[in-house]
């Protein structure tokens, strides 16, 4: 039994499966950006792509420093920080209208100096936090209903908004996602969540009938292409096509660490930012991802542990929220990549390249470790 | 910092866990199930179009086919040319485009349009933008070589090898040889199986297009990757990845030597330089194989054929296709003409044959003959003729009565025997079947009635009979050699490009004509009279020591109105078609001649001397080619082996 105090009684003890399956994961991930980018050795324009790993490894180092703070500080002051980070979270995707750089026709980065940030990325755990923090105040014992749980659904609304509006429709999604996954720990009254049923019955038909005003058009190419891909072989479901078939390529035991010849020969677009997955399908093939699946679902499973044995609900709702980010990164980028999922810009966490996303993961996964160390 | 403990709120939660780990676990299967399903038993065909995605095929140019004339001179051969292609998405319109433009000497306008083309090409597709377009079309000498010592500053643009086709001899035989034309798309859908590809040129009339699957070649191709890099081991890597048989080499077409000998083609020119339009025709009467054939006015397939830009294409075309001379018309074979006198032999021959007339019988011409309500004239007054004198003299009045004494069907009968009528099957441009009536063709065009006169005028090949210039060439080697139709014959043999005899092609007898000798002598002695004898139609117009025999023809044309022709012309679109129609040597024939000259007037005296000429020529080269290597239907090819 730990004390009744949060410092550390018998020192910290850092959960060692879950600290394993990261270190493995990331190893797996950096390696394979390195296998991604190769084809990019020596040819002129592109060049300098054949270094990002290097970057990477920056980024992860910056990851773990910052993962390192969030793991040591006790969980449970940032709960007093919750609704700080939170509104900040907000008010800087606000911040992305007045000052944000425009990549590929979405404003999602804010720069400072020679240094952009992509505030949604560090919205997913403002959120998780604020939405922890409502779960934590408000304990019940009958089952709620949809009333009881509007605040956290607000709180999931606002960014998701915000996002939305970038345009960002896959971050926009993990933050609704993540919130509802949190909402999904509570206990909630049988026949709200029969209603909640009712309406997406009724609300996807009338979502699919107002597509073409909601979503913007590569959206929308994206979405109807995935539901026909044969339909559009050279736009949107180009991507995907080209994915699947590198994934089938690999076969059972792969084209070999860095033959994979959809890669290597240059037919595999966004190849170390959306479909890291294909290159590592192509690389290592079905045994190899069966390895890196169990990875990724014991990372997932393990927060589900780790917040059944959190000492107090905020804890569980960390991790719980933590979990859910990686889970549903995880799920929607292999989704896509493998094409049971539209193509939505979402990252695979510590594969894709990107110093927002891999800083975000090793800051969350720090939560994660954070709960657990702490139980 | 002191927290309370709050360990026992987490019970709410506690029921919920189960339900996330099997969410977690179904979403992870569903993506394993979906690997499974794409690595292992989609797998081959996935495998497959990877493979297709880093290798494509390169095509290896083939070269057509030349085509000789029967001594081995080459009539139609290649010449290289280069046309510029550009990938509008490697091109920097920036730097490299205005170099471009002055290096091809492009024109303002022109340059403009294809920048916009560039430009309209990379906004639509990314991937479309990576293919090459043509930017010019058989660029000069000079401007290919400035493009050469530029090449590494012009990235994108690049000048690729893509022969023309070339015909020495220029419009000399052109409607023979035929010309080329640039497959355009409908024919594309359709011949797509054979091998074609935009932008390939096929033989549009001709032996060019007879023979276009002999001449045309097979392409080969080879198998590249796409998307190396460049400091990838090549080698290696296509060892690899390439699968057996990584290239197929391109066949050369088949050579084609024709019967035809140039240089009598050029010597029908030059008898014809005095001519509008028509056509000659010689033909070996011991074989049917074509030893010329000229048809006036000409064009010339040089500038058809492609690599002179499509303007110019077009000019050259609505030039041609607005001539009322007609000059793409074969008129030795698409075109049908009244034979007047030349038909008389036949008519003769006929009667001869039934015993309507004896050669000793006699008419007593007055400058016509009247039959029924119709007066039927002559040329002139030639008293007395017999049948020798009337072929010698071209004495309408007497076949006139010829025709009274014999049935229509008769006369399209022996005519037919002969090859009038059907077509010779020559194969080459699409051939005219000409006419002879019968008294149920007039019956059927002329409301039921049939008049007697017709007859009369069928007997001098007037009124509805027509022949086209081959089929009358052919009828005269015939009537030359004894009664031995031949299959016209214009390819001699076929041969691979190295002179290796593919095929050779014999002569074909269509038909032998059942004639009695005695009367055929008859008929034929008065051919030899008409170039001979004092009072024959052609006997003016000889060049002594030439040895021909034949018969004259001036064929009335149906009249012209001032409709669909300049009215300052319709004087000569009235006049007659003068005619020729003979054999050489008279006693031993070798060849067969046809002239026609369009609107000529008198054929004694514009026909008859081109023929004259012409068998000159022919008999000038049968001595120097006898002198050097032996005749000149068995001269070897010219090429040093």
């Amino acid at each position: 039994m730990r004390g009744k105090d949060a410092s550390f009684r018998g020192g910290p003890l850092i959960d060692m499966p879950l600290f394993l399956a990261i270190v493995a994961i990331a190893t797996c991930g950096l390696v394979n950006l390195y296998s991604a980018t190769s084809a990019y050795v020596g040819s002129g324009t592109h060049g300098k792509l054949a270094d990002i790993y290097v970057s990477q490894i920056y980024w992860i180092v910056v990851g773990v420093l910052l993962g390192v703070i969030t793991t040591v500080i006790d969980y449970r002051i940032f709960e007093r920080w919750a609704t700080i980070l939170y509104w900040g979270g907000v008010f800087s995707l606000g911040l992305v209208w007045v000052l944000g750089s425009d990549i590929r026709g979405a404003s999602r980065w804010i720069q400072i100096g020679s240094f952009t940030f992509q505030p949604s990325e560090f919205m997913k755990v403002a959120l998780v936090l604020m939405i922890a923090r409502y779960i934590h105040n408000d304990p019940q014992t009958e089952p709620r209903t949809w009333i009881d749980l509007a605040p956290a659904l607000v709180f999931g609304l606002v960014p998701a908004a915000a996002v939305m509006a970038q345009p960002d429709l896959g971050t926009a999604t993990i933050l609704m996602v993540t919130a509802l996954s949190m909402i999904a720990m509570t206990k909630i009254r049988r026949r709200s969540v029969l209603n909640v049923l009712g309406a997406a019955a009724v609300g996807i038909p009338s979502f699919w009938y107002f597509r073409t005003s909601i979503l913007h058009g590569y959206q929308l190419r994206r979405l109807e292409s995935f539901i026909d891909p044969e339909a559009d072989k050279t736009g949107a479901a180009w991507h995907a096509l080209q994915a699947q078939t590198a994934i089938g390529n690999g076969g059972l035991t792969g084209e070999g660490f860095m033959q994979g010849t959809q890669n290597q020969f240059g037919r595999l677009p966004d190849q170390f930012s959306d479909f890291p997955f294909a290159v590592f399908a192509e690389d290592w093939g079905l045994l190899g991802c069966l390895v890196l699946i169990c990875l990724y679902a014991f990372v997932c499973i393990w927060a589900v542990h780790i917040a059944s044995q959190a000492r107090d609900r905020f804890g569980a709702a960390v991790a719980i929220g933590v979990g859910a980010i990686f889970f549903w990164h995880t799920l929607f980028n292999l989704g896509m990549a493998v094409g049971i999922f539209p193509v939505v810009g979402i990252t695979l966490p510590l594969f894709s390249y990107g110093g927002s996303s891999v800083v975000t993961t090793l800051i969350s996964l720090g939560f994660l470790m954070n709960v657990s160390m702490r139980r | 910092m002191n927290f309370p403990v709050q360990r026992s709120d987490v019970g709410e939660f506690r029921r919920r866990f189960r339900w996330m780990v099997v969410a977690i676990l179904v979403g992870f299967t569903a993506v394993f199930v979906r690997l499974v399903q794409l690595q292992i038993f989609q797998g081959d065909q996935h495998r497959a179009t990877a493979r297709e995605n880093i290798v494509f095929q390169n095509t290896l140019a083939t070269t057509r086919g030349v085509i000789r004339d029967t001594t081995g001179k080459v009539l139609a051969a290649n010449r290289p040319s280069y046309n510029v292609y550009g990938v509008p998405a490697k091109i920097d319109l920036e730097k490299v485009w205005p170099r471009a433009v002055q290096y091809m000497r492009l024109g303002e306008k022109e340059a403009a349009a294809l920048r916009d083309r560039i430009v309209s090409i990379r906004s639509k597709s990314s991937r479309l933008a990576t293919q090459q377009i043509l930017l010019v079309a058989d660029v000069d000498r000079d401007v290919l070589g400035v493009l050469a010592t530029n090449a590494d500053e012009l990235v994108g643009i690049e000048a690729v090898p893509s022969p023309v086709r070339y015909y020495p001899y220029g419009s000399l035989g052109a409607h023979t040889i035929g010309h080329m034309r640039e497959i355009d798309g409908e024919m594309l859908t359709r011949l797509l199986s054979r091998g074609y590809k935009a932008g390939d040129r096929l033989g549009a009339t001709g032996v060019e297009r007879r023979w276009e699957s002999y001449l045309k070649g097979q392409r080969g191709w080879k198998k590249a990757l796409k998307g190396v890099a460049k400091e990838k081991n090549l080698d290696e890597l296509e060892a690899r990845y390439l699968e057996e048989p990584r290239s197929l080499e391109p066949v050369p077409g088949r050579d084609i030597s024709l019967t035809v000998d140039i240089e009598l083609v050029k010597a029908m020119e030059q008898a014809m330089r005095g001519q509008l339009a028509g056509a000659v025709v010689v033909v070996d009467v011991r074989t049917g194989r074509i030893l010329g054939a000229l048809s006036k006015p000409g064009f010339d397939p040089n500038v058809l054929s492609g690599g002179v830009g499509k303007d110019q294409l077009r000019d050259a075309f609505r030039r041609l296709y607005s001539d009322p001379l007609n000059p793409m018309l074969d008129k030795t074979i698409s075109a049908t003409y009244p034979p007047g006198s030349t038909y008389k032999p036949f008519s003769a021959l006929a009667a001869l044959q039934d015993g309507t007339i004896r050669p000793a019988d006699q008419a007593d011409c007055h400058g016509g003959l009247e039959y029924g309500r119709r007066y039927f004239r002559c040329t002139g007054v030639h008293r007395r003729v017999n049948l020798h004198q009337a072929i010698v003299q071209s004495c309408n009045t007497y076949f006139y009565q010829l025709g009274a004494g014999i049935n229509i069907d008769r006369l399209a009968q022996i005519g037919m025997d002969f090859g009038f009528g059907v077509r010779t099957g020559i194969g080459v441009n699409p051939e005219a079947r000409g006419r002879m009536p019968t008294r149920s063709w007039y019956t059927h065009h002329y409301k039921g009635q049939f008049l007697g006169g017709w007859t009369l005028l069928a007997a001098i090949g007037q009124g509805a009979t027509t022949v086209t210039v081959l089929q009358l060439a052919l009828s005269y080697a015939a009537l030359a050699n004894g009664g031995t139709l031949y299959q016209p014959q214009l390819v001699r043999s076929i041969e691979t490009s190295d002179g290796t005899v593919v095929q050779e092609f014999p002569p074909r007898v269509r038909r032998v004509v059942e004639l009695d000798q005695s009367d055929l002598k008859i008929v034929k002695d008065g051919m030899s009279g008409v170039i001979m004898e004092n009072e024959g139609t052609g006997y003016k117009y000889r060049i002594d020591g030439i040895d021909m025999a034949g018969k004259t023809g001036t064929a009335q044309v149906d009249r012209v109105t001032g409709r669909g022709v300049d009215p300052k012309k319709v004087w000569y679109f009235n006049r007659d078609h003068a005619w020729f129609a003979g054999y050489a040597p008279a006693q031993s024939p070798e060849i067969a001649i046809v002239v026609l000259v369009e609107h000529g007037g008198g054929g004694g005296k514009n026909a008859v001397p081109v023929a004259m000429r012409v068998v000159q020529t022919w008999n000038e080269l049968k001595q120097k080619r006898l002198a050097q290597k032996g005749a000149p239907g068995d001269a070897k090819r010219g090429q040093v082996q």
